[in-house]
């Protein structure tokens, strides 16, 4: 390290930092702190300039609270969030620990199940859409065929619409904590598996006593990313369930950001409801950090 | 050498920095130089417009537009899409965030408002000073004049009317008659419950996209084309009340059953399928949708076009049409020299009296020489020529009364009105509180 005069100078590194710095304060916390700003404010249209500062000044943050289907749009998301964590990391880790104990044909099925991620949300939502279409889609015409209804069945009316808009949400991404998982499975020495096997240890007993707790620290990265990504959901719920359908039971925060400051032409609720996302979002992250907690092995 | 190394970097990655903020300027300035130059005559002119998606008349825009670049070797980007709430906020944000287009097609009433406001768009007047015969094909008082100032910005190509589609083959097998213009509203709703009975759905509508339509006839039904467009200042007025039992008559169709099972949660083009499907009897929508007839059903023959049947003081034969859009310059496009014929010309060239009769003939025009039914004319063309023929009074929608925001908030309260969640009152009281 004595060569390297870059750190031992803090000039060069400044200058370096700078203007990243600069980038990430005009195109991020500017507009943040302007998004702030606007959610105390009156504006009825995207561009234009405020009308004033609401009477009161809390006015919108109130809404929130009153507004049904920002409730509804929170609820979701939390469950979005607690589904997100079963199912994707769950699924994910399942695979991996299958795929990680298989010696041939790991590569295609790391492709196989990481495909998804590939394909752009609003393909997979179309896809999904002709799947769960009412007349004629793949599902209805299945069960009809197989004699299990008799009635085609309307996949996002208010009995069904959780599971029609989440399945997909979750089978999009569970290739990607796929991916996380099986990469920190590929950092346990193999030599602890022989360690144990020459103990005794069976195939559950080796998941349980040495794989899982070395997983430990990519579980929690996996978790931290799936709590943000669920607050971060819009696209493919927005294709399938455009404008909070059925009945405006299913708006996530982000659906009803976009239907607020786009649709409704409401800017300053739609700033209301952002600072609200990106307040959920460190909090939950933060709770989620100290309670999975990394380790130092 | 030492300090050569991090010295060099820096400047590597300021300038490429400032070298991607740069971009853009350079590459415009180009061309602006290209286009000034006299040998570079070659213009590139945005263009948006709501002939994208399914619309009828998209093929005919295309053609007209291939026939302008031919013709002027100027270049259309176009970014057409189909017109619908999120398509017309998308138009007013371009416009607001100053990446609005050259030339744009859009409403001419209060949806406008903004853009005359904010001097956005040219006049007709401003642009004839220069260009004298600037939309001189088409009648001044039919243009569609701004509710701002009484001002026309626009120029037309074809009006609309909404009318009630019908597939036969589904009334036949009902042993159900077309409706005509003597078909009372009681007599209506007796024929779509037959048709439910029937195991066939009465009424394609998706109340969870497209209420519009019938939003307008049923509220026509309960006024008159004297009172249609008077827009409520609350829901006890005279105009409110006629509002709310317009909602309270469609409420009661969906309780009968007219809609398809899935209408709260369908799109425009899934019960719109069910017309195609021989699954649904009857639809209202414009005269727009007459080319999708033509493109999406195997037996043109098996559909026609009739009068929504009327109710109380509305004739049957009363009909909803105007002509509520057109061609506009925008400033930005008259304030660039190099822009500013190329995009007067392109709107010349979209409405001429040939352009405008390939884009329906059957439709209400400002044309000073009227238009003229194709010799190749198809069953449905002929049909709806018979519609607007024997109309006896014409009403502009009611909704073009609100603004885009107030609109946004009444259609996407009409599932709650029907399914009895809110009543037809609250609901025009929420969407007049939108300003």
């Amino acid at each position: 390290m004595e060569n390297s005069t870059i750190y031992k100078k803090k000039g060069p590194l400044i200058v370096f930092l700078v203007p990243a710095f600069a980038f990430m304060a005009l195109f991020l916390y500017y507009p943040f702190a302007m998004n702030i700003y606007n959610s105390f404010c009156k504006i009825s249209g995207l561009g234009t300039a405020a009308e004033g500062v609401n009477e009161p000044w809390y006015t919108n943050y109130v809404r929130l609270f009153q507004d049904e289907k920002m409730i509804t749009a929170i609820g979701n998301t939390m469950l979005l969030m607690l589904l997100t964590i079963i199912f994707q990391v769950g699924i994910a880790l399942l695979l991996a620990l299958l795929v990680d104990n298989i010696h041939r044909g790991a590569g295609f099925f790391r492709t196989v199940y990481f495909f998804p991620i590939v394909i752009s949300a609003t393909a997979l939502g179309l896809l999904f859409n002709l799947i769960f279409m009412y007349n004629g889609g793949m599902l209805n015409n299945l069960l009809l065929d197989w004699g299990l209804i008799s009635d085609n069945i309307d996949w996002k009316d208010e009995n069904h619409f959780l599971t029609t808009m989440f399945s997909p949400v979750m089978w999009q991404y569970v290739g990607f904590y796929f991916v996380i998982i099986v990469t920190g499975l590929n950092n346990i020495s193999p030599d602890l598996y022989e360690a144990a096997a020459i103990d005794g240890a069976n195939g559950l007993k080796r998941v349980r006593f040495i794989t899982l707790p070395l997983l430990h620290n990519t579980l929690c990265t996996c978790l931290v990313l799936a709590i943000t990504g669920a607050l971060k959901v819009f696209d493919l719920p927005w294709i399938m369930m455009g404008q909070g359908m059925p009945m405006d039971r299913s708006w996530l925060t982000g659906t009803y950001m976009y239907h607020q400051t786009f649709n409704a032409g409401d800017v300053d609720y739609g700033s209301t409801i952002a600072v609200v996302i990106v307040v959920l979002g460190v909090t939950i992250s933060q709770i989620a950090n100290r309670i999975f907690k990394e380790k130092e092995y | 050498m030492k300090k050569v190394l991090p010295v060099i970097l820096t400047i590597a990655l300021c300038s490429s920095m400032l070298a991607a903020c740069g971009g853009t300027k350079t590459a415009s300035s180009g061309g602006a130089a290209a286009s000034a130059a006299p040998e570079a005559k070659s213009v590139s002119l945005n263009v948006v417009t709501s002939y994208g998606g399914d619309d009828g008349n998209r093929q005919n825009y295309e053609a007209a537009v291939k026939a302008y670049e031919d013709a002027t070797g100027n270049t259309v980007l176009d970014a057409s899409e189909t017109s619908n709430e999120e398509w017309k906020a998308k138009v007013m944000t371009d416009f607001e965030t100053g990446s609005e287009p050259d030339v744009l097609f859009y409403f001419n009433g209060v949806d406008s408002n903004k853009l005359i406001e904010n001097n956005k768009v040219v006049s007709i007047e401003e642009i004839r000073a220069e260009y004298p015969d600037f939309a001189s094909n088409m009648k001044d008082d039919m243009l569609g004049a701004s509710p701002v100032d009484g001002k026309n910005y626009s120029v037309p190509v074809n009006g609309y009317w909404e009318g009630l589609y019908v597939n036969k083959s589904v009334l036949e097998k009902c042993g159900v008659d077309v409706p005509d213009a003597s078909t009372t509203w009681e007599e209506f709703m007796t024929m779509c419950k037959t048709i439910a009975d029937k195991g066939y759905t009465p009424i394609a509508c998706s109340i969870q996209e497209v209420p519009h339509y019938w939003f307008e006839f049923t509220v026509l039904n309960n006024g008159s084309t004297a009172t249609h467009t008077t827009v409520p200042m609350s829901a006890d007025d005279a105009a409110g009340k006629i509002w709310a039992a317009g909602l309270n008559d469609f409420k009661a169709m969906y309780e009968a059953n007219c809609f398809p099972q899935n209408t709260l949660t369908a799109g425009d083009a899934d019960t719109f399928q069910l017309m195609a499907d021989d699954k649904a009897a009857f639809a209202i929508d414009g005269s727009w949708k007459m080319g999708w007839f033509a493109e999406n059903t195997e037996d043109i023959t098996n559909y026609t076009v009739t009068y929504v049947p009327g109710k109380g003081d509305r004739k049957s034969t009363d009909i909803v049409g105007g002509l509520s859009m057109g061609y506009y310059v925008t400033r930005k496009a008259w304030d660039d020299p190099a822009k500013r014929e190329a995009a007067v010309k392109f709107v010349e060239a979209m409405t001429t009296d040939e352009v405008v009769n390939t884009f329906g003939a059957t439709a209400i025009t400002a044309l000073k020489n009227g238009t003229t039914a194709p010799a190749d004319a198809d069953a449905l063309v002929n049909d709806a020529l018979a519609m607007t023929k024997g109309a006896t009074g014409i009403a502009a929608a009611a909704q073009d009364g609100l603004n885009s925001n107030a609109r946004a908030a009444l259609f996407a309260d009409i599932k709650n009105v029907v399914t009895g969640k809110t009543t037809a009152e609250q609901a025009i009281t929420d969407c007049l509180a939108v300003k």
